[in-house]
């Protein structure tokens, strides 16, 4: 039986003219990996810096379990509804003022660091490295190591194979993969990448013109006979 | 006689767009600092960051005001002796000298260098990690980017300033005894003793008040410029250009208000 973990009902968000979601409706279900695609600008990131309470929405609701329309929190409530989310960012946004250990320790709970990084391939000698000091796929891999650490509700994972040559793409698909099957983690991806839907996604859901356009399983993806989607995934693959 | 009136239409609605955004802009400050103040009343302190900030504003412009002081001083003391020879009111030097660095020089010149120097430093680190996420990732890790990156900085530059200035004010005094001792054949007692005798409380205290309101401007428009920068490495050289700017022109607006409330005094 599903579960509904966060529910997203008639939202729209405009920024000056342009409307980016437009009344958009999504439910995300408890223990699913949810991969959101869709061309550049469609508001896939808008839609989830919503979610998570980055941003707020114009109209309609987001609900999360038992949190009802996430946008009437006050700062306080605000600040600990965020805590249940781990996010790894687009440019992965390590603080390059501290270094990797000053940087997980924003997150981590007494002796899991080690498990952590072994968990993510990173060895232990990068603890004392600035993020300035690692390779883009090596600070995916800590900001990843970041997001789960404390053990979030929901994982938010905002392009995670962009700039990254196809090689390390591949490994942290397969990280991803292991992980999120592994702790049996909510999970939503904001992704160009088909190989991470491929890899991960148990549902996906196309974005276009602020609305979903197709919501389904990711193995019946292409089997899909929506005609903007099939173009997105044949441009893309 | 209708273009007239359409030219004058358009030329009233951005006078209007102009005003409305003045006042939004206030709005934005004065939200932005009644947030400064609520969380620091109520949330976590970090010492540490404080510490860390105090030395890179405070100490490390130590070079930058020593030097602005000590020739500011000198220069003083050579003007001042053009002038007063002229009626033989050379023995008024030291008075003038230690009255301008005191009340005048010292806190405006270190504000201003402070301005160009950590004021645009703070406005280009904040303003890099707002547009590379970092302070979302802040928010998302339960930390409050106000108490972890903007209050701190702050409190630095309130607090280091007026050290600041005591050793510009000590440096400046030096740079004019240096001249008139060495240059102008004044005897370094009567010089020292001039200064000393002459310089009271008041002049001291209100360059340390300004210097404090001064710390607080620098670091407040620094952090506020660059918590609202937007838009790539474009967005961040914008952020530090406003942020000197506005701080600078603000120097010198409080500088003219506290010296009239000192002056009433």
């Amino acid at each position: 039986m599903r579960k509904k973990k966060i529910i997203v009902k008639n939202v729209s968000k405009s920024f000056k003219n342009k409307v980016v979601l437009n009344k958009l409706n999504l439910d995300v279900y408890e223990s699913e990996s949810l991969s959101i695609i869709g061309e550049s600008g469609s508001g896939k990131s808008i839609l989830t810096r919503c979610i998570v309470g980055l941003l707020k929405y114009d109209d309609g609701s987001i609900d999360f379990g038992k949190l009802n329309n996430i946008n009437t929190l006050s700062d306080k409530e605000k600040m600990n509804y965020m805590s249940k989310f781990g996010i790894l960012f687009q440019n992965s946004a390590l603080l390059d003022s501290l270094n990797i250990r000053e940087n997980l320790k924003f997150a981590y709970k007494k002796n899991s660091l080690k498990k952590i990084l072994n968990e993510v391939g990173l060895p232990q000698s990068i603890l004392e490295k600035y993020p300035s000091e690692l390779s883009v796929g090596m600070q995916k891999r800590v900001g990843l190591a970041r997001a789960i650490l404390k053990k979030p509700e929901v994982l938010i994972l905002d392009e995670p194979t962009t700039g990254l040559d196809p090689i390390i793409a591949r490994q942290i698909n397969l990280l991803i993969k292991n992980l999120v099957r592994k702790k049996k983690i909510t999970t939503i991806t904001v992704t160009h990448d088909m190989e991470s839907v491929y890899e991960f996604a148990d549902y996906v859901a196309f974005l276009k013109n602020g609305i979903i356009e197709w919501y389904g399983k990711a193995r019946k993806i292409n089997q899909s006979k929506n005609s903007s989607m099939i173009k997105f995934i044949k441009g893309i693959t | 006689m209708t273009r007239l009136l359409s030219s004058a239409l358009a030329l009233s609605k951005r006078l209007l767009n102009l005003i409305f955004s003045f006042f939004y802009s206030i709005g934005e400050i004065v939200d932005f600092f009644l947030k400064c103040v609520k969380y620091f009343i109520t949330e976590k302190f970090y010492f540490n960051i404080f510490l860390k900030q105090f030395i890179k504003i405070g100490f490390n412009s130590l070079p930058v005001v020593g030097l602005t002081s000590i020739f500011t001083g000198m220069v003083l003391a050579l003007q001042s002796y053009t002038g007063f020879s002229r009626f033989s009111a050379e023995s008024a030097i030291p008075n003038v000298v230690v009255l301008s660095i005191t009340r005048e020089l010292a806190p405006v010149l270190a504000g201003l260098m402070v301005a160009g120097r950590s004021g645009a430093a703070i406005a280009a680190e904040i303003g890099t990690m707002k547009v590379t996420e970092q302070i979302d990732a802040l928010k998302t890790l339960s930390t409050n980017p106000f108490n972890y990156l903007i209050i701190p900085r702050i409190l630095a530059g309130i607090i280091s300033l007026p050290i600041l200035v005591i050793v510009g004010d000590i440096i400046g005094v030096l740079g004019g005894y240096l001249i008139c001792v060495n240059l102008l054949n004044f005897n370094p007692t009567v010089y020292l003793q001039n200064t000393y005798n002459f310089v009271q409380f008041l002049d001291v205290f209100s360059g340390l008040v300004k210097a404090s309101v001064f710390g607080f401007l620098i670091t407040f428009m620094g952090c506020y410029h660059g918590f609202n920068a937007n838009g790539g490495a474009q967005g961040v050289g914008q952020s530090t250009t406003y942020s000197v700017v506005s701080s600078s022109i603000l120097i010198l607006l409080m500088n003219y208000i506290i010296t009239s409330f000192f002056f009433r005094l």
